[in-house]
């Protein structure tokens, strides 16, 4: 019991850091501050979603989708910093 | 955006990923009826493997892996698959995709051949997706052009 | 005292070495000049010989270590050990091990493996440690209300060989707070540090000393392999 909550205090403090790093991304002057700040959501949501897999008792589930989204996230942020070094050179 | 990086961080980082990558991508394929996965989610995870293999390395790497030709076979293999293992069934007496009926070949009971032809489904879907999703990523990147290799 | 008595011994260690590999290369080319062929045609047929058996012998050891790490890395995924779900792991192993055998190990290595492996799994909570220190420290820096930051970039030539140790290096520099590495181009490092101690800290070179010593590289003494080879100390001391 007492951990549940503990782990529920955890993922909702989180889920507030998400909503601050969010301001980069709608605000950030540039796109560089928007691909960072994504990246840095998606570490986050990788954490939520486990503490969520331990409030629903199926945590070997849910570590199956964190990895797939560690995954994406990784490769998401490679390709996109891929196609800015490309369009910088054509400029 | 197909060129070999001049970052040796992520050309060391991203030779040592993609075979690790790939037996996920397999493994989520595999276990589809008892966790979250199947055909199509591992799919897109092998075609993305073959995508950091070819910006990070350049196609020169990738081409003797999985080269764009081999795209147009694995698609077509993998609609083989479920296309044939469909009209297998229909071949043994039942309806299109009727697993049940794949029991008198497999010589198991018709609830293990369900569980059988469901997998063998899902490989075939996750054939198609893998070389749908690289070659989406290479004639848009490419725009019909193949790279030269500096 | 000790020290200087060991530096003297490993001095004295290596210059017997030496006099044997020169006495031995020695044998070889008389070896070589007493055929009735020329010599340029001796060493070139023992050299085909050797690179290719050697890279045969190679590629087969990569796949087999390749199959091995991935069969592991297929039974920790997928916890069920009933025959059917062992013969798929087996079959999806050797797959990808057919389709990727020449991308894990890429560079021959001399060295043991399992000296590696051990030095690896006490090099990690000597890192976490460092991590937690770095971690407060730029808490403190950031939680402050002046926030006494003085970002800078450091560049420092590597005593590194190999690119995994480059990587190790520039990967746990970077996993601890406060220092970021840029790029790396021909040897030299750049690392963007976030204010004075993270940059005295990194340009001490205590986390390189470390690499080194893990994968046994960059012949410079470090402390803790003197201490190894203090068995065959008695048996010098004793030829001295």
């Amino acid at each position: 019991m007492v951990m549940t909550t503990f782990f529920l205090g955890i993922g909702v403090g989180l889920c507030i850091l998400v909503f601050f790093v969010l301001y980069r991304v709608v605000f950030g002057p540039g796109i560089f501050n928007r691909v960072a700040a994504i990246s840095a959501i998606g570490t986050k949501t990788l954490v939520i979603l486990l503490i969520i897999g331990y409030l629903y008792d199926r945590i070997d589930m849910f570590v199956d989708i964190s990895m797939v989204y560690a995954l994406l996230n990784f490769i998401g942020t490679l390709a996109v910093a891929k196609y800015l070094e490309m369009e910088g050179e054509r400029k | 955006m197909i060129h070999v990086s001049d970052d040796i961080i992520i050309r060391t980082l991203a030779r040592i990923l993609v075979p690790f990558i790939q037996l996920y991508a397999l493994y989520v394929i595999m276990h589809g009826h008892y966790s979250p996965g199947g055909g199509f989610q591992g799919g897109v995870i092998l075609g993305a493997s073959m995508v950091l293999l070819l910006i990070t390395h350049g196609y020169g790497e990738t081409k003797v892996r999985f080269s764009e030709r081999g795209a147009v076979i694995f698609s077509s293999i993998g609609l083989l698959i479920y296309s044939g293992i469909g009209t297998l069934c229909l071949v043994f007496f039942g309806n299109f995709l009727d697993y049940g009926k794949l029991s008198t070949l497999l010589q198991v009971v018709p609830a293990h051949a369900r569980s059988l032809g469901i997998l063998g489904v899902e490989l075939g879907v996750g054939f198609a997706v893998m070389a749908v999703m690289f070659s989406i990523f290479f004639d848009i990147s490419t725009s019909g052009e193949l790279p030269v290799d500096e | 005292m000790e020290v200087t008595l060991l530096v003297e011994a490993m001095d004295n260690s290596f210059r017997l070495m030496e006099n044997a590999k020169t006495q031995a290369i020695e044998l070889l080319n008389s070896a070589v000049r007493l055929t009735s062929e020329t010599r340029a045609v001796e060493k070139k047929k023992f050299e085909t010989i050797f690179t290719g058996a050697r890279e045969a012998r190679a590629r087969v050891q990569n796949m087999i270590a390749t199959f091995g790490i991935l069969f592991v890395f297929w039974l920790v995924l997928s916890a069920k050990f009933d025959l059917f779900h062992l013969s798929l792991g087996v079959i999806c192993s050797g797959v990808v091990t057919f389709m990727s055998h020449d991308l894990l190990f890429a560079n021959v290595r001399v060295g043991d493996i399992r000296l590696m492996l051990w030095r690896f799994v006490t090099y990690i909570p000597w890192l976490l440690y460092q991590i937690l220190l770095a971690n407060f420290h730029v808490a403190s820096l950031v939680l402050s209300p002046r926030m006494p930051i003085y970002p800078q970039v450091v560049c420092f030539k590597t005593k590194l060989e190999s690119d995994m140790s480059w990587v190790t290096l520039a990967n746990s520099i970077t996993l601890t707070p406060g220092t970021i590495t840029m790029d790396i181009r021909e040897r030299e490092f750049f690392v963007h540090a976030l204010s004075k101690k993270v940059a005295d800290d990194l340009s001490t070179g205590e986390m390189e000393d470390r690499v080194a010593h893990m994968y046994m590289e960059a012949d410079h003494i470090y402390i803790q392999d003197v201490l190894d080879v203090a068995p065959i100390f008695g048996e010098l001391r004793r030829t001295l």
